[in-house]
Formats: C-alpha cells, structure tokens, sequence
C-alpha cells in the first residue's frame, strides 16, 4: 500500500508545481462563486415574484436545499465536466513523455499499484474541488436553515461525479503521450457520459425511436450521469446510485489498468 | 533455473514485432562482479534486450533470471536486484535532484531507516552533492545524466543496467561518467564490486572499463569473449566490429 501513496503523493506535489491546478483551482472558485451568486438572485426574485402574487401556498414550498442549492450543484457539474479533463490529462501521458513510465514499469511495482496511486492523487484534488464547492452552501447555515442531510448528500453526488470522472480521465490519459489529446477524449467521454446519453433518451422517447419500456432505453437511463446524480442532490442515497458510481470507476480503473500493462504487449 | 552464482542468466530470449525479430534466441550468463560490454550497431537489438531483462518488455521466447530470480516467475525480486539507466533518463524535470532519488529509493523498497543514507550517498557517488536541491529541468545533460546514474544506484542493486549512457555528451562529460562506472564497478573503498551490463557503440569505452564483451548483430549473439582474448586475436574492437556488421560473423553464427 505504501507504494500507492508514495504515487499519489508524487503525483499531488506534482499538480501544484504546475500552473494547471492553480488556473483549475481558480476558474473552479471563480464559477463557484458566480454560479452561486446566479442561484441566489434566482431564489430572491422567484420569492419576490411568488409574494406579489401572493401565491403564499407556493412560498411555503420554496426551500434553500431544492431551489438554491441543487441548482448550484447542477452548476457545478457542468463545469466538472470541463475542469477535470484539465487536471486528469497528465496522469499517465506526462509519464510516458517524460520516460518515466520506463522507470515506474522496471520498479517492483503492481501495476495496480502505479493505477490506484494515481487514482488516489486525482481523487484528492476532488476532494479539494468539492472542498471549494461546498464553502458556498455552507455560508447558507449562517443566514438560513438548509438541511444539512440533503447539503451533504449534494456534496457527496458532486464528489463521486469527480472521482468517476478521474477515473475516466485517468483511462484517456494512459492511451496517450500527448496531453492535449488526453484531455479531449476526456472531455469527449464525460459530454457522451454526462450530457449525450441523457439528451439521446429525451430525443429517443420524444421521436417514438425508442419505447419507453425497452432494455436499450432502460441501460441508457442508467448509463447517464444526471438521474444518479439528481437523486443524491435531492436528498436520496440509494445503493443503486451509489452502485452506478462504484461500477463506473471500477469498470475504468480496470481499463486503465489494463491499458498501462499493454505497454508490456508490444 | 541458474546457478546463484551468475548475476545475469540469459536464456533462450527472442522478441519479435509481428514478422520482425528484433532479438533472436540470445542467451548469455554474466557473474557477479563481471563488467560486461554489450555491443552492436543501431537496431540491433541491444536496447529491446535490456529492456526484457528489466521487465519493461516481456520476452516472447525464452526468460531471464537476474541474481537467481526468474522475471516471470519473480518480476519483482527481480526488478529488484537491477539498477536501470534507460537510454533517456527516466526523469521528472519538476522535482529537485535529492527529492528525484529519494522518491525512486522508494519506489525501489529501500527500509525507511536506510534510505536518507542511501539518497545521500548516490548523490556523493555520482557527484550530485551541490546540485541536490536544484531542479531537475535547470540541469545540464551531463548532470542529468548523473541523476539517471544515481537513481540506478540508490538501492544498491547487485546488477547494474546501463543503456548508452554516454550518448550525447561532451567529451569532457564522457570521460566523467565513464570513470563514474569504472569506479561503480571497481570501487576504491570497500563497497561491493556491482554486476555491470553496459550498452554502447562507443568502442573505446568498453576498452576502457570493460572485461568481456558481447556482441549482437541482428538480434543474435556474435561475439561473447574476454576483452583481453579479443584485443590479442583481432588487435582492435573496431576491426572486430567492422567484421561483424560487415555480416562475416553474422553469417557464421547462423549456421552454428
């Protein structure tokens, strides 16, 4: 296991010798921030709107964790699926370009081990990501009384949204030397994961292509990121969402793994 | 299996690309403490030997077994035991020297206890003491170079895997990290004589250091004599080379 750290340590120290984590770092706070303010303003002017109508009914129903906070969150996904392709995209490329890769594979090393160190330091950038994230709902407890269950829930959904997408990230950037191809198949995958499939099942069902009971509709539903994640934002953790994140990550860092030994295949 | 005693046991190796035979059924044995000079002209098969002896690359016939350790029965006792200088450095340029070696002493399992001792003493070795906190990128080549010798060094393997390691230096720089081997593989003061496999196609540097020399054209083994027994018959390693990539000694190997 001390190997695994070792890799992951490496590889943090290695983000923040280079600018790339300190521009992700604060485009991240800068969107955070904007998108946050943007939800507040919304929230603000939809309980103006609803007291000039005196729509009290509807008032009541009005809450921080539903109408200010989920969207922020929803926010923030989108932009995850831009700032981690950025931060995944020299994971295993830099190390091919570099040379080292020669050096991690001659080491007594697992491959698993060299993975999983990777995985490790990307995840820890999630974490401070989601860390980043969760300073704006969090300013919400000084002023109001959101739920703390449904905040947290929230939060979780946008870190496991990360982790799988460094895990995705990590598999684009093993089958490269070059960063900049990493991070748009990165990007490629997370708009197909993310923000494709969803639309396709919207357009499938809207043009009668797809029944609604089918098995392809049924497997696309589940493939796409949205439902888990909405889920999570509103408060439920379920297995099945939970299961659907875990999958993913396994199922990539199993390539990914795969992908770095085909070195040896040559 | 090999004997304990041989440091490096060759057996059988090929590797082929598809239809290409990059290495074809070469096996050799190597003693402990021998400096042994791997030869040949470009492409012919020395760096993808080095490569399935350190287990960067698998052999597709034949295995190895590095200080009694099978590679695929036992990769990573095996890596273990090698010291490996790749034809380029395996270097990353955002790290400074001392923090470089100390990460591959990890990665290469020196105790915790020894290892500050060990970082310290590679970098004395490959004379690495007043650049330790610089950069890697700001280095020179021939500094870097250095660094590459000192991360094959730091776990105090028993053999030492050196892939060209005086490819584009000056002569001043050459004759530097040549003696650098030379004193690696006949210590001054005390420290243990290391198993050296040195690829080159620099003729005077295995006269220089080395006691025995290998040779491979086209991915099979040539020539594998004592320095000293070659020098008296052929009187020179180029006119030995010349003949051998001429195709004469190529030639007569296949048949054998």
């Amino acid at each position: 296991m001390s190997h695994v750290s070792q890799i992951a340590a490496r590889e943090l120290r290695a983000f923040f010798v280079s600018p790339v984590a300190y521009v992700v770092l604060a485009l991240w706070a800068l969107l955070a921030a904007t998108f946050f303010l943007a939800s507040v303003i919304t929230f603000d002017s939809e309980i103006a709107r609803l007291q000039q109508f005196g729509a009290f009914e509807q008032l009541e129903l009005l809450n921080l964790n539903d109408h200010l906070i989920a969207s922020f969150l929803f926010s923030m996904w989108f932009v995850s699926i831009f700032a981690f392709p950025a931060i995944t995209m020299g994971l295993f490329a830099a190390e091919k370009a570099n040379g080292t890769e020669e050096l991690l594979l001659t080491s007594p090393l697992t491959i698993w081990e060299i993975v999983l160190g990777k995985f490790l330091a990307g995840g820890a950038f999630a974490a401070i990501l989601t860390g980043v994230a969760a300073f704006f709902p969090a300013m919400l407890f000084a002023y109001g009384d959101p739920e703390l269950g449904k905040t947290m829930s929230g939060l979780m959904a946008l870190f496991l949204v990360s982790l799988t997408y460094v895990a995705i990230g990590g598999f684009a950037s093993s089958l490269t030397q070059n960063q900049l191809v990493a991070f748009l198949v990165t990007l490629a995958l997370l708009f197909l994961v993310g923000l494709l499939i969803p639309q396709l099942v919207v357009f499938g069902l809207a043009s009668d292509a797809l029944h609604a009971q089918s098995a392809l509709i049924e497997v696309m539903r589940w493939a796409g990121t949205g439902a888990h994640f909405e889920r999570m934002v509103m408060g439920l953790v379920e297995t099945r969402d939970l299961a659907y994140f875990a999958v993913l990550i396994a199922a990539f860092l199993l390539l990914t793994k795969t992908s770095v030994e085909s070195v040896r295949w040559r | 299996m090999s004997e304990p005693a041989s440091a490096v046991d060759a057996q059988h190796l090929s590797k082929r690309y598809g239809d290409v035979v990059a290495v074809d059924d070469l096996s050799f044995r190597i003693g402990r403490g021998e400096v042994v000079g791997f030869l040949g002209p470009n492409g012919a098969g020395k760096t993808t030997t080095l490569r399935m002896l350190t287990g960067f690359l698998p052999p597709s016939d034949g295995t190895a077994a590095i200080a009694g350790h099978d590679i695929f029965r036992a990769p990573l006792p095996a890596r273990r035991a090698i010291g490996y200088l790749p034809e380029n450095p395996p270097l990353y340029p955002e790290m400074t020297v001392q923090s470089y070696v100390d990460y591959v002493a990890r990665l290469k399992d020196v105790p915790r206890a020894d290892r500050g001792d060990a970082v310290a003493r590679a970098l004395e070795r490959c004379g690495l003491a007043e650049v330790r906190r610089r950069v890697i990128r700001d280095l020179s080549k021939g500094f870097r170079q250095r660094v590459g010798l000192a991360q094959a060094i730091v776990h105090d393997p028993p053999v030492l895997v050196l892939d060209e390691p005086t490819v584009g230096l000056d002569p001043i720089q050459i004759r530097e990290i040549r003696s650098l081997i030379a004193e690696l593989a006949a210590p001054a003061h005390g420290d243990q004589r290391q198993t050296v496999l040195l690829s080159t196609h620099i003729l005077p540097e295995v006269a220089a250091i080395c006691s025995r020399v290998i040779m491979i054209q086209r991915g099979r083994k040539a020539i594998d004599r004592p320095l000293v027994d070659l020098l008296d018959e052929e009187g020179s390693l180029e006119a030995v080379f010349g003949r051998v990539t001429s195709g004469e000694f190529a030639a007569q190997a296949r048949r054998v």
